[in-house]
């Protein structure tokens, strides 16, 4: 089933074109990579998915992104409630610097998601629980977020993003900033998350789009060159461009 | 080709020897300066801290004092002790000339009345006997018993005759003269005598006027600063009103005291010499101080933070409130104890707005007349008594104190709130 349906999406960073008609379809419970060089557009792409392009001053976005029926890029549509179903998990772990109970229970309170104590510790523990790091802070719920490794910081933001049940989870480079171990504990999250979740994932590493995706987009200049599953992208594609840039000859 | 990279070599290490050199001689120099002022100030300003006493033995008769028998509290109350003070001094030299008598009354300060006069009021049961009484010793007779007073000038050009001196000395012989500390100075409000004048009218001031200033200036900065940093969209205004915001920073502090005398004297009429007008003048010349700390901590508050609660679903207000805000306010708040601090030694504009009047009151509201600690040291500094001299160093102990201890609170809120974050 497909989730999110882009059409025609054009982006501008005030007279610089970033993105030229991108037309891609996003399928429920499954997990898209989005890959491509440094520069291509494929964290710009993610951005238009929540509106987090609104922050920047000089950004424009054209064209249509369908969720669930609606495109988000309407006058009507509601920022707040859309990045409430659209969780975000960022490039570099970004726990607010408030305790590790504090930064799973921010998002279920502004939501007004939780009517009681126990029904917000109930949320926090499934939300720890969901990202696999219960065990390591249940004791120490109220000490800052800040002070985990960076591997723990990222499954916070994690466990923070699922905390309002989002029906998709944006991740920007969730991994770059990890170690290897962190990194493969983060693969697994994800795999185990496309369950409840549909999972876009924007990743550098060719290894990991083909371990963590079902479904792969080829990023090149602002283009979308290629999509499709990812055995066909990885094995057999039809880009020249896109098997130069999977061999390793450039990127 | 090798010898050439080492001469480059060596000649990087001599730029960095040199370079630390500089550096460690300009450290030392700020610190002798300070170091030279410092001690400059406490070696002339701790004797303000002790008050010489004259112990004198009043007979509390009285006739003199034009009392009936058995007198009620208001009789005693409404007694005349003048004549009785009078006599008290005379009594130091019973065969003292007319002009010597004169010499004598000038020994101790005008208050001295008063102060026999508590004596009686708090034990009503002395009159008829006898009891040395301390009195507050005039100015220069305290330098002179501090030492600070030349005592082998020419008569004619001191303010203590030969006749006092040696009036002085015998009750120095006699054990009547004491030291003791100086609480006065801190209760006591202004006077045009130096052994009476205190810093309580003139401290009561600078807090009234360092209050309303707060309660004007950090409401409005930071309201301004959050508005400017987080919503305010970049255009030409928001350049145009920035560069006028620091603009307003660098304006000389006697400017806004015009703009105090001109708007809210002269067209508001509010009153004039009272810490309100003051705080309000010196808020003027804060805000941009807050103003500008106040959008630096912002800037400094990591966009990751602003984006992971957006990404949340936080609106642009809870976003700021929640988030942004309180991560910059131990920023904030030190930069509002630097802006009051300099409203706090802030003094010209103080004084157009007329400040520097003299008052003998202490303030009990903003809107009673008072001075302000810096424009009593001017007040002081102007006087030619030498008892004023100490004074000064005195205050600006005072002043300094004071701020230390505002910075010194500064701290503690800073790393509290630091401590929560980290």
């Amino acid at each position: 089933m497909i989730k999110i349906n882009s059409k025609n999406v054009d982006v501008f960073y005030g007279k610089k074109q970033a993105l030229f008609n991108i037309n891609l379809d996003i399928e429920e419970n499954q997990v898209t990579a989005l890959i491509g060089p440094s520069g291509c557009g494929k964290s710009t792409f993610l951005r238009c998915l929540n509106r987090m392009n609104d922050v920047i001053d000089i950004c424009r976005v054209k064209g249509q992104i369908i969720i669930n029926d609606f495109d988000i890029n309407d006058k009507s549509c509601d920022v707040v409630r859309l990045r409430e179903k659209i969780g975000m998990v960022f490039q570099k772990p970004n726990p607010f610097p408030k305790t590790i109970y504090e930064n799973i229970s921010y998002g279920p309170t502004i939501h007004g998601m939780a009517q009681s104590k126990n029904e917000m510790d109930e949320i926090v523990e499934n939300s720890l629980k969901k990202a696999a790091l219960w065990e390591e802070v249940k004791d120490r719920l109220h000490e800052p977020g800040t002070g985990l490794s960076g591997g723990q910081q990222q499954r916070l933001c994690i466990a923070r993003a699922i905390s309002v049940k989002p029906e998709v989870i944006l991740m920007d480079e969730p991994c770059s900033a990890l170690d290897p171990i962190a990194t493969a504990q983060i693969e697994e999250l994800i795999d185990e998350l496309k369950k409840d979740h549909t999972i876009i994932i924007v990743t550098h590493s060719m290894a990991q789009a083909a371990r963590v995706s079902q479904n792969t987009g080829f990023f090149h200049l602002g283009e979308l060159i290629e999509h499709g599953s990812t055995d066909k992208i990885f094995k057999n594609p039809e880009n020249k461009r896109t098997q130069d840039y999977i061999t390793g000859r450039f990127g | 080709m090798n010898k050439n990279k080492e001469k480059l070599l060596n000649s990087r290490y001599r730029a960095e020897k040199r370079f630390q050199f500089y550096g460690k001689s300009a450290i030392f120099l700020a610190l002798l300066f300070l170091t030279i002022f410092i001690f400059k100030i406490f070696s002339t300003g701790y004797t303000a801290f002790q008050k010489t006493w004259l112990i004198v033995p009043v007979t509390f008769d009285a006739e003199t004092m034009y009392l009936d028998e058995n007198p009620s509290k208001e009789d005693l109350e409404d007694a005349d002790y003048f004549d009785l003070a009078l006599q008290t001094m005379f009594n130091l030299d019973k065969s003292a000339s007319e002009k010597q008598q004169n010499d004598l009354k000038r020994m101790v300060s005008y208050f001295f009345e008063r102060e026999i006069k508590r004596e009686l009021l708090n034990d009503p049961s002395l009159i008829g006997k006898t009891k040395d009484v301390y009195l507050t010793a005039s100015d220069d007779l305290d330098q002179v018993f501090k030492g600070n007073y030349p005592r082998d000038l020419p008569e004619d050009q001191r303010r203590v005759t030969d006749y006092q001196l040696k009036i002085f000395d015998q009750l120095v012989e006699q054990g009547r003269v004491e030291s003791k500390f100086n609480l006065s100075f801190f209760t006591y409000p202004d006077s045009r005598e130096a052994e009476l004048a205190g810093i309580a009218s003139s401290f009561m001031g600078s807090i009234f006027s360092i209050l309303v200033c707060l309660v004007i200036a950090f409401p409005v900065a930071v309201l301004a600063a959050i508005y400017l940093e987080e919503f305010a969209p970049k255009n030409r205004l928001t350049d145009f009103i920035e560069v006028n915001i620091n603009n307003l920073a660098a304006v000389p502090s006697i400017v806004f005291g015009l703009l105090g005398l001109g708007i809210l004297l002269a067209v508001f009429q509010l009153p004039r010499s009272t810490p309100l007008v003051g705080g309000i003048t010196l808020s003027l010349m804060t805000l941009p101080t807050i103003i500008i700390a106040c959008r630096a901590s912002l800037k400094a508050v990591p966009p990751s933070i602003r984006e992971a609660a957006l990404a949340m679903g936080a609106s642009k207000m809870q976003t700021t409130m929640h988030h942004t805000v309180p991560l910059s306010m131990p920023g904030t708040l030190s930069g509002t104890i630097i802006g009051l601090a300099q409203a706090l030694g802030e003094t010209a504009p103080l004084i157009l707005i007329g400040m520097v009047a003299f008052v003998n009151t202490i303030p009990g509201s903003p809107l009673d007349p008072a001075a302000s600690l810096p424009v009593q040291i001017y007040i002081w500094a102007e006087s030619a008594e030498r008892g004023f001299v100490e004074k000064v160093s005195a205050c600006i102990m005072v002043l300094l104190g004071f701020l230390i201890i505002m910075n010194l609170f500064a701290q503690i809120i800073r790393h509290k709130f630091e401590k929560k974050w980290s």
